[in-house]
């Protein structure tokens, strides 16, 4: 990979800090973070309930805005973003997973790829999404709604929703945590493998150490602050992460 | 077509929320659709009565009426010494006594024209007034009375002062009579100008029976249909006005709004026959449009010595009774009922559309982080609230529609009265008003049918308010779309 590949995909977070009311209370997610990830790294992001690895998901994907710091992505500061840039970069350069699937659940398989398609002006709509879902094994469900498929194929749904537009970075909040562990690996394998094919920029966050295992580079969180970065071995990885909701 | 597509499946899932949505706009502009066909059906209603007090096709109705001023004790309208003559010199004044009639014993018979409540006025005052500006045309006539009067002369006898003597203070012709010996009828006659078929007391739209005058000279006479039934006259009989025999050659159905005179002649025959040769005292006024009939009107008083100009607008301000009154309580009530019902659907659109949003934060917060802008998703609830706007427009234009044919066969009856008329004179042998329309416009009543009609205008009107409603709803729930934070919408549980 060249520099400037690197400084294309790359994002750069600088001193970055969110900071939330709950119930009358602030509750200080994230803490003076820095970070820096290369374009074309998978990364994990691991650590307990509450530390703050879904409010780092959601910053890196523009979901959301630090209280303090910047976070950029390939040299933009995303919070100086309007809604239509942020829309075109989620559109275009982003792609999520998550954790609850999050499909329409009155669209058809085929339909919720084509709402990610949708916006885009694509051609063939249906037919892109048709080819999506049978990169998933799931062409043969394609009529169904969500609620007439498994966890597993919904979850399948939402990751061929996810690369629809052939983002540039791949972000999975717990991709996993709502499936059993066959079907989990399953996921993973079939993630793995579709973000294998290219010099896309993965990052998972999740407490499964099977991903976390066959990542590059896994990032320990813990209070809102990187405890740990760097190639870390299986073994201190499961005693590192928490069963447990998202944060 | 993909979003349509969404917009739909959307709907069919939250099926409740739609069809309660759909029916609180139905409602709503079922109400303004039956309320405006009601309208409308009371103006027809009204135009209706008011149709025959001008004439068909006629803007204004010109009169010389005779002005009677209240005596100072309270007591019987009086003329003016100046009206009396005015009135003598019409009606050929002066007394007559029976022995002037023939000796005692003999046959009599006298036929005489009067005019009770309004003076004549030149003819040639008709083409002065089509040469005002923004007048269309103009057409003259002439309403008397045709009084018959015969029997035989009685004798005198030596027990009696004298003979008995009728006298008309107000200048009509006097008359000494007997008991039992004499007869007298009377008969209220039109005088038409055939040559404008289309602005006059009659035209030939009201002929029911028979035909209009031709132009030949012959005496033809066209009768009122309630006079005729009253009578039993028909086609081909004759009728006796003025010692004349005229041959019925008409039947006109009476208007709605009133009775016309008994009998209509041709104007140049009835003003010979009854010495007014050149006079006429009506004319029939049509404006080239509305706008330019005040300005008429005020143009004819200025011109026309004593004229006294009446727009259907003056008749319509006199127009009483249950048809008036429903125009008000159709006009305000009806109006305030409707506007409320319609704000309270707009209301329950937008609170139903807030609630749906509520539920659908997860699913919206998606929907951005998956690249939809504020703008898609602002139109995608817009584009559901759109739809149920137009399914509560479909549905409440059949609302609406059931609640004029509701109207329609009930046809409730409404009746209209019409206040006294420019002169509020004393009226001799039962004449006729100012506008020789008789009883109409001297106090008279109609009964008319309502009916409640529904255009297409209307529907389309009632179905682009539903769907206003629908993007005021939609406006609102979009705007709280629009809001979400796409990380707080996915922290949302549902």
């Amino acid at each position: 990979m060249t520099v400037t590949e690197l400084e294309r995909h790359a994002y750069e977070l600088a001193g970055v800090s969110r900071t939330y009311s709950l119930g009358g209370h602030q509750v200080q997610a994230l803490r003076e973070l820095d970070l820096v990830i290369g374009a074309g790294a998978s990364v994990v992001v691991v650590g307990p309930s509450g530390s703050g690895k879904t409010t780092l998901l959601q910053l890196l994907g523009g979901l959301d805005r630090p209280t303090a710091g910047s976070v950029r992505f390939e040299g933009r500061d995303l919070a100086q973003l309007g809604d239509r840039e942020l829309s075109r970069l989620r559109l275009a350069t982003f792609g999520f997973v998550f954790q609850q699937f999050n499909l329409i659940p009155t669209l058809t398989a085929v339909q919720n790829v084509e709402v990610a398609l949708a916006p885009s002006g694509v051609r063939d709509r249906r037919a892109s999404a048709l080819r999506l879902l049978d990169s998933v094994g799931l062409a043969g469900r394609a009529s169904h709604v969500p609620s007439r498929l498994s966890g597993g194929e919904q979850q399948r749904v939402a990751i061929a929703r996810a690369l629809a537009n052939e983002p540039h970075v791949l972000l999975a909040d717990e991709p996993t945590g709502n499936l059993d562990s066959e079907t989990g690996a399953e996921i993973i394998d079939l993630l793995m493998a579709l973000t294998a094919e290219g010099s896309r920029t993965v990052v998972v966050v999740t407490h499964d150490t099977d991903i976390a295992a066959r990542a590059g580079r896994v990032i320990r969180m813990q209070d809102g602050r990187v405890q740990q970065d760097g190639i870390v071995a299986r073994a201190d990885v499961a005693a590192g992460a928490n069963t447990g909701g998202s944060d | 077509m993909f979003y349509l597509t969404y917009i739909l499946a959307e709907l069919r899932r939250r099926s409740g929320r739609t069809i309660l949505t759909a029916v609180g706009l139905a409602i709503g502009v079922g109400l303004v659709v039956t309320v405006n066909a009601l309208s409308r059906g009371l103006d027809d209603a009204q135009a209706k009565v008011l149709e025959p007090l001008t004439g068909v096709g006629t803007d204004m109705s010109v009169s010389r009426p005779i002005d009677f001023s209240s005596s100072d004790n309270g007591g019987f309208p009086q003329l003016s010494d100046k009206e009396r003559q005015e009135l003598q010199k019409e009606n050929g004044g002066g007394r007559f006594g029976l022995r002037n009639l023939g000796q005692p014993g003999s046959h009599f018979s006298r036929d005489d024209f009067v005019s009770t409540a309004q003076l004549s006025f030149a003819e040639s005052n008709v083409a002065t007034i089509r040469k005002i500006d923004g007048v269309s045309a103009a057409a003259g006539g002439l309403t008397l009375n045709s009084i018959h009067v015969e029997g035989t002369v009685p004798k005198q006898s030596d027990t009696q002062t004298g003979p008995q003597t009728f006298q008309n203070d107000q200048g009509g012709p006097s008359a000494q009579v007997g008991p039992r010996s004499i007869n007298a009828t009377s008969l209220s006659v039109s005088g038409v100008d055939e040559m404008h078929r289309a602005l006059g007391a009659i035209t030939p739209g009201q002929i029911t029976k028979g035909s209009y005058f031709d132009t030949s000279d012959g005496r033809q006479a066209i009768l009122n249909d309630s006079y005729a039934s009253r009578e039993g006259l028909g086609l081909g009989d004759t009728i006796s006005v003025g010692g004349k025999t005229f041959t019925v050659v008409g039947i006109a159905k009476t208007p709605l709004g009133g009775q016309s005179s008994d009998v209509y002649v041709k104007l140049s025959q009835l003003q010979k026959l009854s010495d007014r040769v050149g006079r006429v005292n009506t004319v029939y006024v049509r404006a080239d449009s509305a706008s330019d009939v005040a300005a008429v009107a005020a143009a004819i008083e200025k011109k026309i010595d004593g004229a006294s100009v009446t727009t259907a607008q003056d008749l319509a301000d006199r127009v009483s009774g249950s048809l008036v009154d429903a125009k008000n309580l159709a006009g305000k009530l009806g109006t305030a009922l409707a506007i409320v019902g319609l704000l309270s659907a707009f209301l329950i659109a937008s609170l139903l559309t807030l609630a749906s949003v509520a539920k659908r934060v997860r699913e919206l917060g998606t929907l951005k982080a998956l690249g939809w802008s504020q703008r898609l998703v602002v139109r995608q609830v817009t584009g559901e609230s759109l739809v149920q706007g137009f399914l509560g427009g479909a549905l409440g234009a059949v609302f609406g529609i059931g609640g004029a044919l509701l109207i329609g066969a009930f046809a409730p009856t409404l009746q209209a009265t019409l206040s006294g008329a420019a002169s509020n004179g004393p009226r001799f042998f039962g004449g006729p008003g100012p506008f020789g329309q008789g009883d109409v416009s001297s106090g008279g009543s109609t009964d008319v049918t309502l009916s409640a009609p529904v255009s297409l205008g209307l529907i389309a009107a009632a179905v682009g308010l539903a769907l206003l409603g629908g993007l005021i709803a939609g406006a609102v729930g979009g705007l709280r779309a629009a809001r979400l934070r796409p990380a707080d919408a996915l922290r949302h549980i549902d």
